[in-house]
């Protein structure tokens, strides 16, 4: 089985958040990039798979600027995937989810695929938009929520259930399937001290913006005027109730929540 | 020009769905009174719902009714929708944040090249015709703002960010229509099974309610978790836990808030014996209300809380629990 | 100019140890220390992710790193618990002298099935009479045709109850001190080898220490190391790698005195601001965060050193010294920023002044340390 699986690094969630001076990016100085959570599921997934179905591949793919796009392709190589290709985005270019999808369906042509997962959302910007835009693009179904996919040979099918608002369910499907994963469902392995000595040898096939760029066809990028960034007013903490005995500090909480912060009636 | 909205509903159990409820609101307040607010349900036994859809400021309702919808594909409800669009005078659709209508948000903008934004907690027109939407990014710790612009935008708001549709008089027109043919790329089809409810405690889901009660690992043994349900229960609130008590097995990891669990957006968060680790923060800090109880005053959970009571909570919490069962009318 | 930025490789490697710190390690630190517990199952996960036999080359079965990855590595794991990264480069001083001494026969007889899979080796050279003063150890070493016979007491010896595989240094006449040293590699299974019951320590407790006794234990020649006569030298080229790395572990025990003060003094309000914005405290946090950055560039400039083939004695000995006297300078402080929360267990501070005052014990305590700086100095004035 040829498992493709769709990776973006992502700030850490300790890093600092600033928005620089004219609110319109993050500032990069003191992020650390990293493999999104829900994107470790997706590579989790597909290793799992990997071991499951003898004679299968896996191919990280990510389509982004130098240089952390380049170092979460080799973190998803130190985890097990087989091969990795890094479609570079010239840096500054605003990363819209539409022309995300359009530029890793060319990607995806040159490597046939059974199977292409994704993380159900990205860690920072918690759009999903470009796993259900892709699908949409190639002609395939897609489910996003997922945990606990499984192949069934005989059946020649894909098993998996899909955690939706109220529930859960049941899905049997054939490929091609775009399968967006859920996080953190999986127990994500961690890459060990040699294998990622040896992903930093790994060869990182690359596309360059140049190669994809006239593959896109007419199409209107930058679906955005502006975008800002803007950071919650700094909490101020939190308002400690004073009372004598645990009947009281209820009391005085039940009031403030009811006539003053009006969450409940 | 006021826009014309179409919003995608749901229903769950035949009812119409809160944020369907959000999302109708929002579409009236964008439209005002020259444009028209379209709302639509696909699915099976939407009668009760669709009557519903049709008070709460609706021009039209339509509905795609087929036992074969009960479980819909992302691309069997993406061609339906486009069914509905296409061709029509329609410049915004709304859909709810729900798992899968979210999913929706990226095939329409895909296959209309539309500007697309999900998880929106603030809509407003702009003047030049768009739409300007807020939205929190990285777990609520920052809000991107985007202006979307050209023919036709397609928003997934976030649920509970908005209030709900109030009912206005008279309703408007429903409409059925029959379910216009799916394809799918995949032969076979996927089979879907029908909708099992993962809730056990009859409460709601983390993801939809309004408030979400969570214990952390001031609880000390799970036996004492019963505090946070019992107080979850009164307030009819969703239970979820920091991830101190699901790696200890006093709950499920479905029970998890958090950097690595589920993000959540309440109106009222209360978070009882949890520190306040910022992989804890990052899954709630969007929260409307934050009221922390905690006996260390140092507990980080203090800064990001709008109330605070220190405390032993093993004796706050029984009796908060005690104090909203009597204003609530429950005991 | 030196070049002090960390290449990718190195960062990942860094990060690897920071995260099996925080996520394996620091959530049993409090417990195990309270308990006195070894983490046995902490140690399987570290040699699972290749964090354990760190100096070992990879063709048999190690990690292969510099001494500057080592100790990038060493300081994230003391960060989060000093004991349990004690017992995790245990093993990295036990092969050490195999490493050093074995011949290549032996080398792959001994350490490719050993670091193939979760075993645990003991470095044995302290005794009773004395730890500093190794060429006047007493365990004799009696030759008995193709073999010899072991017979002494061992003492503070770590991991010891866990090993498998020891590493032992004896003499064949005491006369004779350092020249009649020989070193052995003696696996647990030999008659005549036992491990003595677990010690109740101060600190480190989260590593397991014990006496190993040697009653007529019989040990084929084959399994001695290098030359009669030779150990003495392996065990001082051995102490020789092992003592940067013990730098790196105080600098993370001081780092996290730094981290946690500085944290707490950023919360903590008296006379209604912050404690950080008054400026004793901003005093003592100013010369912490400095004995940490020093002890943190004398250990990487050790390591450098002896990556680039110096022996790197006089540096070695320096960067132990001063970042386990920082360690313990810092760690006490520490607990001085958190007044009496500081004293009390349920605060971390405390646990780091105890584990921190081992680093200036142990691996040659630091008289012995300043007497080899000293030595080393004069040279330059002789």
């Amino acid at each position: 089985m040829e498992i493709v699986v769709l990776v973006k690094p992502v700030p850490d969630a300790e890093s600092r958040l600033r928005p620089n001076a004219g609110g319109t990016e993050l500032d990069g100085e003191g992020i650390k990039w990293v493999l999104s959570g829900y994107d470790e599921s997706a590579v989790e997934q597909a290793l799992l798979l990997k071991a499951a179905v003898p004679g299968s591949s896996v191919r990280c793919i990510s389509f982004g600027p130098a240089p952390r796009t380049e170092e979460v392709l080799r973190a998803s190589v130190a985890l097990g995937c087989d091969r990795a290709t890094w479609v570079e985005r010239p840096v500054g270019m605003p990363a819209d989810p539409l022309l995300c999808a359009r530029v890793l369906r060319e990607a995806l042509r040159k490597y046939p695929h059974d199977l292409i997962l994704a993380g159900k959302q990205a860690g920072d910007d918690e759009e999903g938009i470009v796993p259900s835009a892709l699908a949409e693009l190639l002609g395939v179904e897609s489910f996003g929520s997922v945990v606990d996919l499984r192949w069934h040979a005989e059946e020649k099918r894909f098993r998996f259930q899909c955690v939706l608002d109220s529930g859960s369910e049941k899905v049997e499907a054939a490929g091609p399937l775009l399968i967006g994963l859920q996080q953190a469902w999986n127990d994500p392995r961690t890459a060990t001290l040699p294998n990622i000595l040896r992903s930093r040898k790994a060869t990182i096939d690359r596309l360059p913006w140049s190669d994809v760029a006239p593959l896109l066809g007419a199409f209107s990028a930058g679906r955005t005027t502006s975008q800002r960034f803007r950071l919650p007013p700094p909490r101020t903490g939190a308002r400690l109730i004073d009372y004598q005995s645990p009947e009281e500090a209820a009391e005085k909480l039940v009031k403030i929540l009811r006539e003053e912060a009006k969450v409940f009636p | 020009m006021r826009p014309s909205v179409l919003v995608v509903g749901e229903a769950v159990h035949g009812q119409l769905s809160g944020p369907s409820r959000e999302a109708l609101n929002v579409a009236r307040s964008l439209a005002g009174s020259e444009g028209r607010v379209t709302g639509l349900l696909i699915g099976h036994g939407l009668a009760a719902a669709s009557a519903e859809m049709a008070t709460l400021g609706t021009d039209r309702v339509r509905v795609v009714e087929d036992a074969a919808l009960t479980s819909a594909t992302c691309s069997t409800l993406a061609a339906i929708v486009r069914a509905e669009v296409e061709g029509a005078q329609v410049s915004v659709v709304l859909l709810t944040g729900s798992v899968r209508y979210r999913e929706l948000a990226g095939r329409l903008a895909a296959r209309w090249d539309a500007s697309v934004a999900t998880g929106a907690t603030e809509l407003s027109p702009t003047e030049g015709g768009g739409l300007r939407v807020a939205r929190p990014v990285f777990g609520g710790r920052a809000t991107e703002e985007l202006d979307l612009g050209g023919p036709r935008c397609v928003v997934a708001l976030r649920p509970h960010a908005f209030p709900p549709a109030s009912t206005t008089a008279p309703a408007a027109p429903v409409e059925r229509r029959a379910s216009p043919p799916f394809p799918t790329g995949n032969a076979p089809a996927p089979k879907v099974s029908a909708l099992e409810s993962t809730e056990v405690t009859g409460g709601p889901s983390l993801g939809d309610a309004t408030i979400v009660v969570s214990g952390g690992r001031g609880l000390r043994a799970p036996e004492n978790f019963r505090l946070v349900e019992e107080l979850a229960a009164s307030l009819g609130a969703a239970v979820g836990a920091s991830r101190a008590v699901t790696d200890a097995g006093w709950r499920p990891g479905s029970y998890q808030v958090g950097q690595t669990g589920r993000s959540v957006a309440p109106q009222l968060y209360v978070a009882v014996g949890i520190s306040g680790a910022i992989q804890h923060v990052v899954g709630m800090v969007s929260s409307r209300v934050i009221v922390a109880i905690n006996s260390d005053a140092q507990a980080p959970i203090f800064r990001v809380a709008d109330y605070g009571i220190v405390g032993d909570l093993f004796a706050i919490v029984p009796a908060l629990t005690k104090e909203i069962r009597k204003v609530r009318g429950l005991s | 100019m030196p070049d002090f930025s960390l290449t990718a490789e190195q960062e990942g490697v860094r990060d690897l140890a920071r995260k099996f710190a925080k996520t394996e390690m620091l959530p049993k630190a409090a417990e195990a220390d309270r308990l006195g517990r070894f983490p046995e199952e902490v140690l399987r996960k570290a040699w699972e992710l290749g964090l354990m036999n760190l100096n070992i080359p990879s063709e048999y079965g190690g990690s292969g790193l510099s001494l500057l990855d080592q100790c990038l590595i060493v300081e994230e794991l003391a960060h989060a618990c000093g004991g349990m990264t004690t017992s995790i480069i245990a093993n990295c001083l036990a092969l050490e002298p195999i490493l050093l001494g074995g011949s290549p026969e032996q080398k792959s007889r001994v350490l490719s099935p050993f670091c193939g899979s979760y075993n645990i080796a003991s470095f044995c050279l302290t005794e009773p009479s004395g730890g500093s003063d190794a060429g006047g150890l007493l365990t004799r070493a009696r030759r008995d045709g193709d073999h010899y016979v072991l017979d002494g007491e061992k003492c503070f010896i770590t991991n010891a109850p866990h090993a498998s595989l020891y590493t032992v240094f004896a003499t064949t006449d005491p006369a004779l001190r350092h020249r009649g040293i020989c070193a052995f590699y003696v696996p647990r299974s030999t008659e005549g080898v036992v491990p003595g019951k677990e010690e109740e320590k101060m600190g480190h407790r989260a590593s397991s220490t014990s006496t190993v006794r040697f009653e007529h234990a019989t040990v084929p020649v084959s399994q001695r190391l290098g030359a009669e006569g030779d150990g003495f030298s392996i065990a001082m080229r051995t102490l020789d790698q092992t003592r940067t790395p013990i730098g790196a572990l105080a600098t993370g025990i001081a780092q996290a005195a730094v981290d946690y003060a500085s944290e707490y003094a950023l919360k903590r309000r008296t006379f209604g601001k912050p404690i950080a914005e008054h400026q004793a405290i901003q005093i003592k946090l100013a010369n912490m965060a400095q004995a940490v950055h020093a002890a943190r560039l004398l250990t990487w400039q050790a390591a450098w050193t002896i990556d680039h083939g110096k022996t790197g004695t006089l540096e070695s000995s320096i960067a132990k010294c001063f970042a386990s006297d920082a360690a313990m300078q810092v760690a006490d402080e520490a607990i001085q920023v958190f007044g009496g929360y500081g004293y009390m267990k349920e605060y971390p501070v405390e646990k780091l002044l105890r584990d921190a005052k081992l680093t200036q014990i142990y691996e040659g305590s630091n008289e012995i340390q300043r007497i080899v700086i000293a030595r080393e100095h004069l040279k330059a004035y002789a």
